[in-house]
């Protein structure tokens, strides 16, 4: 008899365990389809007619957008990266002809466009349509960054980010606002108290998990599977942009404070100077940006950005970080071109080199180059009468991006790190008197180079 | 047993039947040992793998979860105090239907308290004069306007008059007086607190105290009154105490259709009070601006801001519009929201005219922050109107900024611009000083000169002359038409008295032709200007210089002519006759402005009348050697023309 019972227990367990199995089998399914099926139905999803969910919402979308007049344009890197491989494809297939939905119809939770505010006409009249189509939205708003710089000035919010989702398939929808320096800047997707969390997966958003700084992109439309959309002309510099889009604003309020504390220097030589410096600032981001050089604002520059938000008046000069593997050999020429002769050049590519430019007014351009090594960077200095080494060690950085008297500029994202390694802990203190060979505290000597390499580790005019 | 019904493929047999199938099956199997086992081993195995899936399950849950937390995360350093305010607010207002109203009118102060809560509290000596009035909602009791009118001077019962005349139907108003308000209360508005049905309101006498509370358009619900017994002395102090039933919520508010633009307009007309029609339930005013769009519109990309203080109302008057708000009064603002606006506010961090100054600043720098790619900006200030035309002169001629190194701004006042002097709303004129009062400022000067040297709060300067000084202006000028583009209608500004602007604003003329074509733009810069001048210098008559240029016949009763006048200016700023000159004409003369070269352009009786200061304005070369330059003696003892006295 226990057998038999045994035998039947087995049995009965197996029966409903299955059933337990069909059951999860199926809802597993549902819930990765609904999570990201990118992964798991390349292969039957991208497949999908014009059928499909992400399509039509997509459609939608672009019908709501255009029929109020917003100007929208697609900044998805996946769909856009898809773009720029078919390019000649896109530009070929006229509307309607296309046979296959190649772009929009792989499976996926979001389809990113994005919307420059100034062209926004109608944003309060906007929701409602988008709901009445059949959205679900969702807008997060703060205050706006351009007014933190100016003294105890409060404004309306401004829209940062919409989420509109219909169906299972969502459309993020990224606010660009234009900032003094030509370049467009989105706000830090942060979820407010009430939102819903679960709303969209929010983690799997492409933009809005920092701020970030595009250049100004010229936009072009096309036909994709058999929609009109508005592109980045240049898809793949704008690609290019998205993982070094991160920006971080300049501690106005900090600044404020210390001000507070030490006073602006208002007399006409800081007032000049400062106008100097931004305008040699200017001109060497100018000849570097157009020579493709990556810099950074370095030294004395980076910590008047940090600590004030200024150019500090008694600094004297304006120091620029770049790195070694971004050297490029027409460097200097491109600064004399623009009016910015050598002044002096210290060692040689393959170590510590270091650039100086003469600038109007006295002003002097430092160009510093960063070497990598496996747990630091570091950059070099050499005295010119004894021909003695230095060396620079900073922990190592990434780079970010930040405004900087009216200009879009990087600076390293770790900045108190970099500051505390060039300046120590004291920093916030002012302190005019500064001495290149001793008073950093990430000083190290470096020998002295060989006499013979002295013509051409120490150039100076 | 009957009951029972086999199932088909077991139909042959009894319930017995089915045992032995069972029991043959059992002992089939159990000789086939090896599939009894596998069979076994499956279950077992298909057991092992359900769980594993519920494992994986639960795993996935549990990570979608914690994610789910992590979002959650960054908001925690974010605190959305607001967000807990506003209902507590509207809770509190919900079950009492009686208000306790205090009011208190005296020599020296005032008070409102509504509930217990001091809504209004004046004590400030030398400081609001005259009828304080606040209107209270008749539903929720809230304080939706506060206004006080300086009774005691010209004017302001006018005011006052306007102003309760937009309150609506049904409000609660309260009134009281503080030192006097009798003394410029005319008979309009006596009349209109009668119609409010006070008694003692239109029989207020000198130095009266007087508190009212009434329901507009119904009962009276509380008035005391105290006679002043002689003239050097004030009524003794009244407090009134009185209750003010409330009504319900739909009777305070209008059923406008459901759309974005009355959504905006229920929240302001719920909130504030005073802006009559805007709050029509029958036929509200619009609040949308739908310009008709310029031809070729220039400045389609140019922000205006809007420098405001605390003057609401001058805000209802007509997308790149910024209003600046100076302090943080709650009422400005709405009036921005109501129209759609965006609105800055600016919390005052200094005293009177360096504040303004400072706010000046902030203005600008904020406008250029928030459209970077603007390279001009509008500035207006809340007291202006702008003429029909504003916008379509300045895109007529922004061009000259970007064209025409030589010039600073472009100014749509005129300060000569008086109905008895300016004519020719098509004409242009260069001035060397700078007007303001709605203007164009290029970004390149703002940026690269004014912000950087703008002056420190300290300084305590204003920031006009600032910019008129020479360190500022170096030698360029601004464009300005004859007829002005905007009017100048505030009375009690930051720099503004009722008689000052009585004298030198009220008779200013303002364009009212829609879409003025101006003559020959480009003749207004630099060059092509002198060659402008000299031609009308050659085609002007010299007047009769035996005459004395204020009398009236000194320019002949002519039309559509040119005239010509020379006046003694010793040196670039001897300004002596200038001045004598512009007292007579009832111009400004409080300084000098207007002035190109030593030339000032005006009309007289329809004439273009031109005066040439000789010999320091370089048009002397067109003075015939006969005539003999106009001197005026400046009045003896001014104090204010120190040059007058070197010279005789």
């Amino acid at each position: 008899m226990s057998r038999i019972s045994k035998n039947v227990i087995l049995a009965l367990f197996t029966l409903s365990s299955s059933a337990f199995l069909l059951f999860q089998l199926y809802y597993y399914k549902h819930y990765l389809s609904a999570k990201n099926g990118a992964g798991l139905s390349k292969s039957k999803g991208s497949r999908v007619g014009f059928d499909s969910v992400q399509w039509r919402a997509v459609k939608k979308f672009i019908m709501l957008t255009s029929s109020q007049n917003v100007p929208v344009f697609l900044i998805d890197p996946l769909i856009l990266e898809l773009i720029n491989k078919n390019f000649e494809q896109v530009k070929n297939i006229s509307y309607g002809s296309a046979s296959k939905c190649k772009f929009f119809c792989i499976q996926r939770d979001f389809t990113t466009f994005a919307l420059q505010y100034h062209l926004w006409k109608n944003e309060e009249g906007w929701f409602p349509v988008a709901e009445n189509m059949g959205f679900q939205c969702l807008k997060t708003e703060s205050k706006d960054p351009r007014l933190d710089g100016i003294d105890s000035l409060s404004g309306t919010e401004i829209p940062l980010h919409c989420v509109c989702k219909w169906a299972t398939h969502a459309i993020h929808l990224v606010v660009f606002h234009g900032r003094s320096g030509n370049y467009l800047w989105h706000g830090h997707l942060r979820l407010k108290g009430h939102i819903d969390r679960k709303f969209v997966p929010f983690r799997k958003l492409q933009f809005g998990r920092y701020p970030g700084a595009f250049d100004r992109p010229e936009l072009q439309q096309v036909t994709v599977d058999g929609l009109e959309v508005v592109i980045p002309k240049d898809p793949e510099h704008f690609l290019e942009e998205i993982p070094h889009s991160r920006f971080i604003e300049c501690r106005y309020k900090e600044a404020r404070t210390f001000f507070q504390q030490y006073l602006d220097d208002s007399t006409v030589e800081a007032m000049t100077f400062q106008k100097s410096a931004k305008e040699l600032l200017q001109l060497a981001a100018k000849t570097l940006n157009k020579l493709g050089v990556r810099f950074w604002l370095s030294s004395g520059t980076c910590l008047g950005w940090y600590r004030q938000c200024s150019i500090i008046p008694y600094s004297k000069d304006v120091d620029l970080g770049i790195f070694i593997q971004d050297y490029k050999h027409d460097i200097i020429l491109a600064f004399q071109e623009a009016g910015l002769p050598l002044k002096h050049k210290f060692g040689k590519v393959e170590d510590s080199l270091e650039l100086s430019f003469q600038g109007k007014d006295d002003v002097k351009l430092d160009i510093f180059f960063f070497y990598e090594e496996t747990d630091y960077m570091w950059n070099g200095g050499t005295q010119a009468k004894s021909g003695k080494k230095f060396k620079y060690l900073f922990p190592k950085f990434t780079l970010c991006w930040t405004e900087f008297v009216d200009m879009k500029v990087r600076v390293p994202c770790e900045t108190v790190e970099y500051i505390e390694a060039n300046y120590g802990k004291s920093w916030k203190i002012p302190i005019k008197t500064w001495d290149w060979k001793n008073s950093p505290p990430n000083v190290q000597p470096n020998g002295v180079w060989p006499i013979s390499e002295w013509d051409e580790v120490i150039q100076l005019y | 047993m009957d009951d029972w019904k086999p199932s088909p493929l077991i139909k042959p047999f009894g319930a017995r039947k089915k045992r032995s199938w069972y029991l043959t099956w059992k002992y089939k199997l159990t000789n086939q040992r090896a599939l009894r086992r596998f069979c076994q081993t499956g279950a077992v195995l298909f057991l092992l793998v359900t769980v594993i899936v519920n494992i994986k399950l639960i795993l996935d849950t549990r990570r979608a979860i914690s994610e789910a937390y992590e979002d959650r995360e960054p908001e925690q350093d974010y605190d959305d105090a607001r967000g807990h305010l506003e209902p507590q607010q509207h809770r509190g207002t919900g079950p009492r239907r009686v208000l306790d109203v205090e009011v208190y009118s005296s020599r020296s102060k005032v008070y409102v308290a509504v509930d217990g809560t001091t809504v209004l509290e004046d004590e400030a000596r030398e400081q609001g004069r005259g009828i304080h009035v606040i209107v209270l909602n008749q539903a929720t009791g809230h304080v939706m306007a506060k206004r006080v009118f300086d009774t005691y001077s010209p004017h302001e019962d006018e005011a006052m008059v306007l102003f309760l005349n937009m309150v609506a139907p049904g409000r609660v108003l309260i009134c009281t007086v503080k030192d006097e308000g009798s003394f410029h209360l005319k008979d309009t508005a006596k009349a209109l607190l009668r119609s409010l049905g006070s008694q003692a309101g239109p029989t207020l006498g000198w130095r009266d105290t007087w508190a009212f509370v009434g329901r507009k358009g119904g009962p009276v619900l509380g008035e005391k009154h105290s006679k002043s017994p002689a003239l050097s002395s004030w009524g003794d102090p009244v407090l009134l105490k009185t209750d003010v039933p409330l009504s319900s919520a739909e009777e305070a508010e209008c059923h406008w259709a459901d759309t974005e633009l009355n959504r905006r307009r229920r929240r302001f007309c719920s909130k504030v009070e005073g802006y009559g029609s805007v709050c029509s339930c029958k036929d509200p005013t619009p609040i949308e601006f739908s310009p008709d769009p310029l031809p070729d519109n220039k400045v389609l990309n140019v922000p205006v801001a809007v420098i405001a203080a605390n003057r609401p109302n001058y805000l209802y008057s007509p997308q790149m519009i910024t209003v600046f708000i100076d302090g943080y009064y709650e009422e400005p603002m709405d009036v921005v929201a109501l129209f759609g606006l965006r609105g800055i506010q600016h919390t005052p961090i200094s005293i009177k005219n360096a504040r303004v100054s400072q706010h000046y600043k902030a203005s600008l720098t904020a406008t250029f922050n928030l459209f970077p790619e603007a390279k001009f900006a509008v500035v207006l200030e809340e007291d202006l109107d702008i003429a029909v035309d504003f916008f379509s002169f300045l895109s007529q001629s922004i061009h000259l900024l970007e064209e025409d190194d030589s010039l600073y701004c472009i100014s749509a006042w005129n300060d000569q611009g008086y109905e008895h002097t300016a004519e020719d709303p098509a004409l242009l004129y260069r001035v060397e000083t700078m007007p303001g009062l709605g203007w164009v400022l290029r970004k390149s000067l703002y940026k690269e000169e004014l912000e950087p040297k703008w002056p420190t709060p300290e300084k305590l300067w204003d920031w006009d002359i600032w910019m008129r000084m020479p360190e500022q202006r170096r030698g360029r000028e601004c464009v300005i038409p004859d007829v002005s583009r905007s009017y100048h209608f505030g009375i009690i500004g930051l720099n503004m008295n009722g008689y000052f602007h009585e004298a030198y604003f009220k008779k200013h003329k303002f364009n009212t032709v829609p879409s003025v074509q101006l003559q020959n733009v480009d003749s207004l810069k630099k060059d092509a200007y002198e060659v402008e001048i000299h031609r009308l210098l050659s085609e002007a008559k010299v007047l009769d210089h035996s005459k004395h240029p204020c009398e009236d016949s000194f320019v002949p009763d002519t039309e559509g002519h040119v005239y010509v006048a020379f006046i003694q200016m010793e040196k670039e700023d001897d300004f002596t006759t200038w001045t004598q000159l512009a007292k007579c004409l009832h111009i400004w003369d409080l300084d000098v402005r207007g002035n190109h070269k030593g030339l000032w352009r005006l009309f007289r009786k329809k004439n273009h009348f031109l005066v040439v200061g000789v010999p320091a304005s370089p048009y002397s070369v067109k003075k015939p050697p006969s005539v003999i330059p106009i001197y005026l003696e400046p009045p003896p003892k001014e104090e204010g023309a120190p040059g007058a006295a070197e010279q005789t």
